[in-house]
């Protein structure tokens, strides 16, 4: 959830999604889900050249498992906020763990 | 389980082209989805780019699994226009000339694999489309 | 605070949380490595680093001899979003204590 979190963070600013077919896209970022599917708006297609398909595109929805990069506007992002909260949900998704472990046991008991 | 997908709620009864994993596109009007991003297009066509080429095939109502999904664009009727330069061919000639770019990928790929392999790297082939 | 949980490396992603503010190895997919300062990470691996320097390999040809060789292409991000599952492993940094 922390990165869903984010990105809801980063809405309506410009950022560039890398996909794992190299394909680059920058465009103002609309809206994203817990997939971390994302939304983009006024797109601009790098290397427009190779990829005639994305010509008559303006808005496009990209599938959050086909992205490998996003590059992020650096003005825009709290570091010291992300890693509190890298710790914190680290810290959230132990405790679920270790009742799901003891759930497990008491259950083997009876 | 919240609806994943929701953002795609805009994009009904809208003309979509739709990227899939393995290169194809299809362009249809997207009448439903839901949270995989599972979509159903209505008067569907293929068309296949070939440089400044293209050329398309009918093919009706499809339903695409979410999972082959890379990118749903939305067609914008006023950049439509400057796909005109495009030339349209016809469809056994693209896939002539599909074939033919498809060889020669194929051929480099299989080239710079011998490269790395030789060097003692491996690769991880971009026409593998598991990988993608 | 829990100082056992804190400081000691139980389970692989503990080594990732004590890396956080750090600059981090990342090898990748493809052959892309990356180095950055580590700023947020979840369970699969997700990760947003800082300042990156991205290394990938890729086939050249030499413009002389016409040969091809293994070259090294690099380019350097500020703020970047990794996705997870194209992460085959983290390094955390050398620590000289």
């Amino acid at each position: 959830m922390l990165f869903f979190s984010f990105y809801k963070t980063l809405v309506g600013k410009e950022i560039t999604v890398e996909l794992k077919n190299d394909l680059s896209i920058t465009g103002l970022l609309q809206s994203v889900d817990q997939f971390l599917n994302i939304k983009l708006k006024d797109i601009k297609v790098n290397e427009e050249e190779k990829y005639p398909y994305m010509i008559s595109v303006q808005n496009c929805f990209i599938r959050g498992s086909v992205v490998r990069y996003v590059h992020l506007p650096a003005g825009d992002v709290d570091v010291e906020t992300l890693q509190d909260h890298s710790r914190l949900e680290a810290r959230e998704q132990k405790k679920v763990q270790q009742q799901a472990q003891q759930q497990a046991q008491q259950a083997q008991q009876k | 389980m919240s609806f994943g997908s929701s953002s795609l709620g805009d994009e009904v009864d809208k003309k979509l082209i739709v990227v899939l994993r393995d290169g194809k596109k299809f362009i249809g009007t997207m009448r439903t989805f839901d949270q995989f991003a599972n979509i159903v297009l209505q008067d569907t066509i293929e068309r296949v780019y070939v440089g400044d080429c293209y050329s398309d095939k009918s093919l009706g109502v499809f339903f695409i699994r979410g999972d082959n999904v890379v990118i749903l664009g939305e067609i914008d009727p006023d950049k439509e226009v400057q796909e005109k330069r495009l030339q349209k061919v016809s469809w056994d000639e693209i896939q002539k000339l599909y074939e033919l770019e498809k060889q020669k990928k194929e051929e480099e790929e299989q080239l710079k694999r011998k490269i790395m392999t030789d060097s003692g790297l491996t690769i991880d082939s971009i026409l593998n489309i598991d990988e993608f | 605070m829990d100082k056992k949980e804190e400081g000691t490396v139980e389970e692989p992603l503990d080594l990732i949380r004590l890396s956080l503010d750090e600059r981090i190895f990342v090898k990748m997919r493809q052959d892309r490595e990356l180095k950055g300062k580590l700023h947020a990470y979840d369970q699969h691996l997700n990760m947003i680093l800082s300042d990156v320097e991205e290394t990938m390999k890729v086939v050249q040809i030499d413009s002389d001899t016409g040969e091809e060789f293994i070259g090294t292409e690099k380019r350097n991000i500020k703020m970047l979003f990794v996705r997870g599952d194209g992460v085959i492993l983290i390094s955390p940094p050398l620590r000289t204590s």
